[in-house]
């Protein structure tokens, strides 16, 4: 905080402070302007590194070799290919995780029959985690690119079909028995209450699961692919091309993050009346 | 004055019956409410109040006597009775559909039983809304409401199905105190002008009596009705009433009645603890 000049009360300290604050906000953005300072500062600690000799960050290739490695992989098609290829694959293997699981969670909460014949199956599967199925997956499927596929399918199946039934057995009953007052026919029911009364369980279900769908494509084409982004960190690392693998690494970031937001934004779309809470 | 909704619940009775554990929820319990009268319901928790009114709105079945609307009977042991929009319920922790307007949540019930257009449901909608302080409030969300707005929408739901019987379930208990004097007091206006039959459920004794016509006091279980007091204030009723000699007398005498029940239930609650 600013030393008064004035010899000014600690309040009227505060109150430049929030003056300060004000005129920063006005006319920097001070939210970017904070992430920009800590985002320098990781940079910097990061350069420093190896020429000041700080254990094991220097390890690691500085910001300076990685922009390098960065102008290297960025002009390769492989790498293009890569973005593409795994993109694909998460597309693919997470639509039809929610084709699958959305009904089946509906299904399985409405109808005990269901519940009861599908639970016990569920139950002793899903604890298995995605990573366990590859090489089961690798044998099951005719090419790899189903098995990399159906890795990703797992990853977002579990929790979207939880979440469904999670979110469809627990409506308030107040909201069915006041359709039905309000003269809805019992057969309505699903379409007017249960439905948008689950949205926002599926869309929560939907974000964790982008999430999973992006450790399971770069574990499982680190394992059994031969492309994608997964493959070729797996790849740089092998040929110790360092620099490389944390260009990939940061690629996987920036494209699990554009991948939640689009789920975020979908998901804000489909629940306009949870935009207030 | 209403010509129709009256209704008659005669020799109810409710036997819980999970595990082999009988629970008697309800004995014998009769209560006649005359067309277009407000009829207030009190008793201890666990007294049955609920399962009457479930009863009455056809979300639950009697196990034994009569429910009579206008002297056609409705649900007797053999006849099941389903929730329709003759008999509008407003809940205890409120059913407003989170996911739709104001409007829509209003305007659905006369447009769902195609008796109205979704233009004339609106515009009634409209209207009975402004009646009740909230006429800018019909496009946003019932989320963004305050509790005792969502009150007031959820009774205007219930009216725009011109029930012959409204059947509220202790709503405004989660209200603040200011908030529900408030809310109350549009009740009474809605209420004075649409003159519908009211079967109301609480545990709030001056609430009881500023509101009714008639005070049903439940006795801790089994519910059977103790006590039942005529309130003889005139109408239309402001707040001012709850300062008077008579509403007074009417709460020093209700209140006596109740806390008896109230002490008979939590000694009841205590046993079970022992």
């Amino acid at each position: 905080m600013k030393q008064s000049s004035h010899g000014g009360s600690p309040a009227r300290e505060l109150t430049t402070w929030f003056q300060l604050r004000r005129w920063l906000k006005a006319r920097w953005n001070l939210n970017l302007l904070l992430g920009v300072i800590s985002l320098t500062t990781l940079a910097a600690v990061w350069e420093l590194g190896k020429p000041l000799g700080i254990p094991l960050i220097s390890n690691v290739p500085p910001p300076s070799e990685v922009i390098v490695a960065a102008q290297d992989l960025l002009t390769s098609e492989q790498y293009w290919q890569g973005w593409y290829l795994s993109l694909q694959r998460i597309t693919i293997g997470f639509i039809i995780a929610q084709i699958i699981g959305i009904p089946l969670g509906l299904a399985m909460a409405i109808n005990r029959m269901t519940f009861d014949t599908t639970f016990p199956v569920i139950e002793i599967l899903r604890p298995i985690p995605p990573v366990a199925w590859i090489p089961i997956s690798i044998v099951f499927w005719p090419t790899r690119e189903m098995s990399v596929i159906f890795i990703v399918f797992l990853g977002a199946f579990w929790i979207v079909l939880l979440n469904t039934i999670g979110g469809a057995s627990h409506i308030d009953p107040s909201y069915k028995r006041a359709a039905l007052s309000l003269g809805s026919r019992p057969n309505d029911l699903f379409w007017k209450i249960i439905l948008p009364a689950t949205i926002p369980s599926i869309v929560t279900g939907m974000a964790v699961g982008m999430g999973i769908s992006w450790e399971m494509v770069v574990a499982s084409e680190m394992i059994a692919g031969d492309t994608g982004l997964g493959y070729l960190l797996w790849l740089s690392f092998q040929i110790n091309a360092i620099g490389h693998v944390i260009v990939c690494m940061i690629s996987i970031g920036i494209a699990g993050y554009c991948s939640s937001a689009i789920i975020r934004a979908a998901g804000e779309w489909a629940t306009p009346w949870r935009r207030l809470f | 004055m209403a010509t129709q909704g009256a209704l008659a619940i005669r020799h109810a009775g409710k036997i819980y019956d999970p595990e082999g554990v009988h629970v008697v929820a309800l004995d014998d319990v009769s209560v006649d409410i005359g067309a277009g009268e407000f009829c207030v319901i009190v008793g201890p928790s666990g007294c049955g109040k609920t399962t009457l009114l479930n009863a009455v709105a056809g979300f639950d079945q009697l196990t034994d006597g009569e429910i009579v609307m206008d002297e056609q009977l409705l649900a007797s042991p053999g006849r099941k009775l389903l929730p329709g929009p003759d008999r509008m319920v407003v809940f205890q922790h409120g059913a407003l559909f989170p996911w739709k307007t104001v409007l829509w949540n209003v305007a659905c019930g006369p447009i769902a039983q195609n008796r109205m257009t979704p233009t004339e449901a609106n515009e009634k909608a409209r209207e009975l809304l402004g009646r009740v302080g909230l006429a800018g409030a019909e496009k946003q969300y019932s989320g963004e409401l305050s509790g005792g707005q969502k009150r007031r929408v959820e009774i205007v739901r219930a009216l725009m199905n011109d029930p012959k019987i409204l059947l509220l379930d202790e709503p405004f208990r989660a209200l603040d105190a200011l908030t529900k004097s408030v809310v109350q007091e549009y009740l009474l206006e809605l209420y004075d002008y649409s003159r519908k039959t009211v079967f109301f459920i609480t545990h709030d004794l001056e609430e009881a009596i500023f509101l009714a016509d008639n005070v049903v006091v439940m006795t801790t279980r089994p519910g059977r009705v103790k006590k039942i007091v005529r309130v003889d204030m005139p109408r239309p009723r402001t707040h001012e009433v709850t300062t008077t000699d008579r509403f007074l007398q009417l709460k020093s005498e209700l209140g006596a009645a109740i806390h008896e029940e109230a002490l008979r239930a939590f000694e009841a609650g205590e046993r079970e603890l022992a």
